[in-house]
Formats: C-alpha cells, sequence, structure tokens
C-alpha cells in the first residue's frame, strides 16, 4: 500500500542545479555549433545549396508556414489523430494487460493471436484498411491502434506481474473485494510500467501517424503536407519539406517532454521510470 | 518385462514414462493450437456463410501466400527472390549498419560527459522526428535506389540503439571503469571486456525495438519509388485491388516478424545469459 503514496520528488541541491546549468550552455552550444555549421556549408556552396538549403532559412520557413491556414489544419489534424489514437489504444489495452495479466490461462489462450499478429508492422495495414475504409480519420485511428495498443498491454501486463503479492493478500484480509483489489492495489502500482507503455506507445503512434498520411494521398495531415510539397519538385517547396520535417520534429519533441514531465511528476517515486530518465 | 517392452516400443516408452513434462508441453501446444483453430475456424465460417471481397477465408490466404513462394516450376519462385529476400536483405543490411552506427555513437556519448551534453539536445531533436516523415528527403537526396533505402532504414534504426546505448554506458558504476584503470587494461579491452558487456542489457533492449523498426522502415521504404519488395507488393495489390494478395502478404509479414523476434530472442538468452547470473533480480 505505501508504494501506492507517490512521494514527494527531491528537491535538487545546489550542486546538482550547477551541473544542469552547465550542461543547459553545453547543449545550446551544440545546437548552434551545428546550425553554423549547416549555415556555413551551404552558404559557401561546399554541398550543393539545392539539396542543403541554408538552415536560416529552413527555420524562416518554418515559422512563416505557421501563417498559413492549410498548414495549421494539417498539424492540427495530426494531433488530433495522435490525441484520439493513444486515447483509444490505452482504453483498450489497459484493461486487456490487467485481465491477461490476472489471469494466466486468460494470457495462454490468447498468446498465439497476439504473437502472431503483434509482429505485423502496422503500415502494412495501410493498403488493406484503405480499401475498406477510404482515406479519412477512421483509416488512421485503425492503424494507430493497432500500433500503439501492444506496447501499453504488455506493460501493463509486466506491471500487474509485478504487483508485490504481500500488497494483494494484505488488501484481501483487510476484506477488500476482488474489483477494489484492482482498483486500489494493482492498478496504482502497475502505473509506472503503464506510463512506460504510454511513451513507447507515442513514439510509435506518432510515426504511424504520419506515415498513414504520407502513403495514403488524399489524407490531411503533416504527413500529407510533405507528401504534396515533395510532388511539386521545385527549390521552395524542398524549403517547405524540410521545414515539415522540423516542424514534426518539434511536435515529436514537445510530446516527449511532456511525457517524461508525466513521468517524473507523478511516478518519480518509482526507481523504472526514474531509471529511464 | 519392463526391459522387453522398452525395445520393443522404443519411441512409445519415453513418453509413457514422464508424464508430467510431456504432459506440461501438451498443455502449452493446447494453449497455443487450440484458439487459434477455434479462430481460424469461426473466421472460415463467417467468410464462407458471408463472403465478403475485403475478407477472404484464411484457407484462401494460407494457400495464395504459398503459391506466390513456393509454387511454380522451381522450389522458389522468382517473387519469393525478388521480393521477399530484398525485403529481407535490405532490412538487415539497414538494420546492421544502424546498430553499428548507434553503438559506437552512443558509447562515444556515454564515456564523454561533455560530449553527451553537447548533442543530447541535437540528438533529442533528430530522434523526435518521426523516421517515416524523413523518407522524402531522403529520396531527394539519394534517389530512389536500394542504397537510398539502406541508409533510410540504418539512420531510423540507429536512434533506438544509440539512445540505449548511451544510457547503459553512461549508467555503468565508477567503480568497475575505476577497476579497469587500476589493473592497468588498455582502453581497447576496457571497451570490449567491461564497458560492452556492463551496458549490453540496454543495448539489448534497444536492438531489440530496432529489429521491428527495421522490418516496418523496409516496408515503408518500398511504398514509395519502389519497383520490388514486400511494400511494393501491398501497393500493387492495392492498386489492383487483390485483396487476397495483400492478406497473404500481410501473413508473410507476421511471419517474418515472428521469426525474427524468436531469433533475438535466442540470442538475447545466449548473450546475456552471464549477465542474469551475475545479478539476480534486475
Amino acid at each position: 500500500m505505501a508504494i501506492a503514496t507517490p512521494a514527494r520528488p527531491k528537491r535538487a541541491t545546489r550542486a546538482k542545479k550547477k551541473g544542469n546549468t552547465a550542461a543547459v550552455w553545453r547543449g545550446i552550444a551544440g545546437i548552434v555549433g551545428l546550425a553554423l555549421i549547416l549555415e556555413i556549408v551551404s552558404r559557401a556552396g561546399i554541398v550543393n545549396p539545392a539539396f542543403l538549403p541554408p538552415f536560416s532559412s529552413v527555420m524562416t520557413k518554418a515559422i512563416t508556414l505557421w501563417g498559413d491556414p492549410i498548414f495549421r489544419g494539417d498539424v492540427l489534424s495530426t494531433l488530433l489523430t495522435y490525441v484520439y489514437g493513444m486515447l483509444i489504444a490505452a482504453v483498450i489495452a489497459i484493461p486487456l494487460g490487467i485481465v491477461f495479466g490476472l489471469s494466466r490461462p486468460a494470457y495462454r489462450a490468447t498468446r498465439a493471436i497476439v504473437e502472431l499478429m503483434r509482429p505485423i508492422p502496422p503500415v502494412s495495414l495501410i493498403p488493406l484498411v484503405l480499401l475498406v475504409l477510404g482515406a479519412g480519420l477512421e483509416m488512421k485511428l485503425v492503424i494507430v491502434v493497432f500500433a500503439a495498443v501492444w506496447p501499453i498491454m504488455f506493460n501493463t501486463l509486466y506491471g500487474v506481474n509485478d504487483v508485490d503479492p504481500l500488497a494483494k493478500e494484505m488488501a484481501r484480509s483487510f476484506g477488500v473485494n476482488r474489483f477494489g483489489v484492482i482498483r486500489r492495489i494493482i492498478v496504482p502500482s502497475s502505473a509506472p510500467f503503464i506510463m512506460t507503455g504510454i511513451r513507447i506507445a507515442s513514439s510509435i503512434a506518432l510515426i504511424v501517424v504520419i506515415t498513414v498520411e504520407l502513403i495514403a494521398g488524399g489524407a490531411q495531415g503533416l504527413g500529407a503536407f510533405i507528401s504534396r510539397e515533395r510532388a511539386y519538385g521545385d527549390a521552395e517547396s524542398y524549403l517547405a519539406v524540410l521545414a515539415a520535417t522540423i516542424t514534426a520534429g518539434i511536435l515529436g519533441l514537445i510530446i516527449n517532454l511532456a511525457i517524461g514531465w508525466v513521468e517524473r511528476r507523478y511516478f518519480g517515486w518509482d526507481s523504472t521510470t526514474r531509471e529511464g530518465m | 518385462m519392463a526391459t522387453t517392452n522398452r525395445s520393443l516400443l522404443t519411441h512409445g516408452i519415453p513418453t509413457v514414462q514422464r508424464p508430467p513434462r510431456n504432459f506440461k508441453a501438451l498443455i502449452s501446444f493446447t494453449y497455443f493450437i487450440v484458439p487459434l483453430a477455434i479462430i481460424v475456424g469461426l473466421w472460415q465460417l463467417a467468410t464462407t456463410l458471408a463472403p465478403s471481397p475485403f475478407f477472404p477465408t484464411p484457407f484462401a490466404i494460407v494457400g495464395n501466400l504459398v503459391r506466390l513462394l513456393f509454387g511454380g516450376d522451381q522450389v522458389l519462385t522468382d517473387v519469393f527472390y525478388n521480393d521477399f529476400l530484398t525485403t529481407v536483405g535490405r532490412m538487415l543490411a539497414g538494420f546492421a549498419i544502424g546498430t553499428a552506427w548507434g553503438v559506437v555513437v552512443g558509447t562515444a556519448m556515454g564515456l564523454s560527459r561533455g560530449a553527451r551534453e553537447t548533442v543530447t539536445p541535437i540528438v533529442e531533436l533528430l530522434r523526435s522526428i518521426p523516421a517515416t516523415a524523413t523518407l522524402p528527403l531522403f529520396i531527394i537526396l539519394l534517389g530512389g535506389g536500394d542504397d537510398m533505402r539502406i541508409v533510410f532504414i540504418a539512420y531510423g534504426v540507429s536512434w533506438f540503439v544509440l539512445i540505449n546505448t548511451a544510457s547503459g554506458v553512461g549508467s555503468i558504476h565508477k567503480t568497475m571503469l575505476d577497476l579497469g584503470r587500476v589493473f592497468k587494461i588498455s582502453p581497447a579491452r576496457r571497451l570490449f571486456t567491461i564497458i560492452l558487456p556492463a551496458a549490453s542489457p540496454k543495448i539489448f533492449a534497444g536492438v531489440r525495438i530496432a529489429s521491428t523498426a527495421a522490418l516496418l522502415l523496409a516496408i515503408v521504404s518500398e511504398f514509395m519509388l519502389a519497383t520490388n519488395g514486400i511494400g511494393f507488393q501491398l501497393i500493387q495489390a492495392q492498386g489492383r485491388f487483390q485483396l487476397l494478395s495483400m492478406w497473404s502478404w500481410m501473413l508473410a509479414l507476421a511471419i517474418l516478424g515472428l521469426l525474427i523476434n524468436t531469433l533475438l530472442d535466442y540470442l538475447e538468452e545466449r548473450v546475456l545469459s552471464s549477465h542474469k547470473l551475475s545479478r539476480a533480480k534486475i
């Protein structure tokens, strides 16, 4: 039971803070250095500027693109698909993981099917789902959910297997019913594992969303934007491809940072989470 | 009596004499085969009762896959060589290059704190770009050939290995590194006998994810501008509305993925066996 109460995160000591500042400065130096090298290499013509436009113009393009309502709509569409997909995947995968974790026969009975479905690359579903559902939100969601379900389910399963049996028995002996044990013991103590699953699923989900948009022509989204711009083939649209790719990276970075923050803030008490930082 | 029986029924006896172990195997086999049979049976029943162009019967899918890969006058068809093996080859080449690069850079990052802190933001940004979003860039820069596909797979795969190697090498206990220095072991030997083995569980976790990603990226790379490969076949089948072929190729991918997983399970068992002994509980 004690495991289930999150401890207050430890305050960073002064020495650690100092180390962090140095790390931040080094990081900034790294980014600025890379940007400068790219800029110089392109401006000096060491690499053909048609292939490697100056870094500054790519960044300018990335910023000016935000003024374009179509681009904004594409980014929003990608983000929404990602969020819906993750929510649906979590709603399916967490209960399944708990059931499989609690009942060994249920797990063994479904294992053959799971093991056969899991290795299918989600992107290979694109042609089939595209024919069945057409290019729309449902099509994207089916594939994203298929991709995101497995990591969440398996991590939930590991989490449930990892629950201290003593805590379960104690709750039972205090007269807590089966459902209460799940709610009060199993879910809280496997939460860090579930969060790890969500972190892994999140990066896969974003890859899959963008891929689906890239491949399935006509769909909306950041991937579709890249695919359209690439088709034009001139220098300006190449700049847009680069800018959109960078935007996708920043989107991914923000999601990663947000999930990392949630993990540290709410699950910092668990060693498995802390190790992954 | 018993000895004569044994010599007479050479194959039958052991199964009778050791029931618990075989019984266990039988149970796992049942657990494996029965649910699968039920699902396939239900699917077969549903698709024969209500035929749908989108959902062929399971027997048709398996039959079609066998015909695609093993039919014809030779044992293995051209499709097997041109598409199946091509995809496997691209995947393996990209996977190998990406893993090697990831381990090398990850080790460098893990060993030097300055290097780690300098490149971490760059790595984090590049890693956050969904690898498949960079495919158009790779096509523009390298064209539509095999080399582009392999470089693309290697690029996408390397991040998983790099991050895990850096974190694994970075979290080696200081005493272990000092130990090597105290005994005056050469840096190269230190790397191969202390650092990499100590980081191997984490590296392997990265390699695990990388192997799944390699197959995915290989398929995606074949969706664009390819003339062969499983991904190309899938897109072709979509264009020609051949749903049966699509299902067959998906089955082939499932089997391929399963094979890779089993192989890595086996490798992990062998490589990390010493690790499990040294740390009973991780």
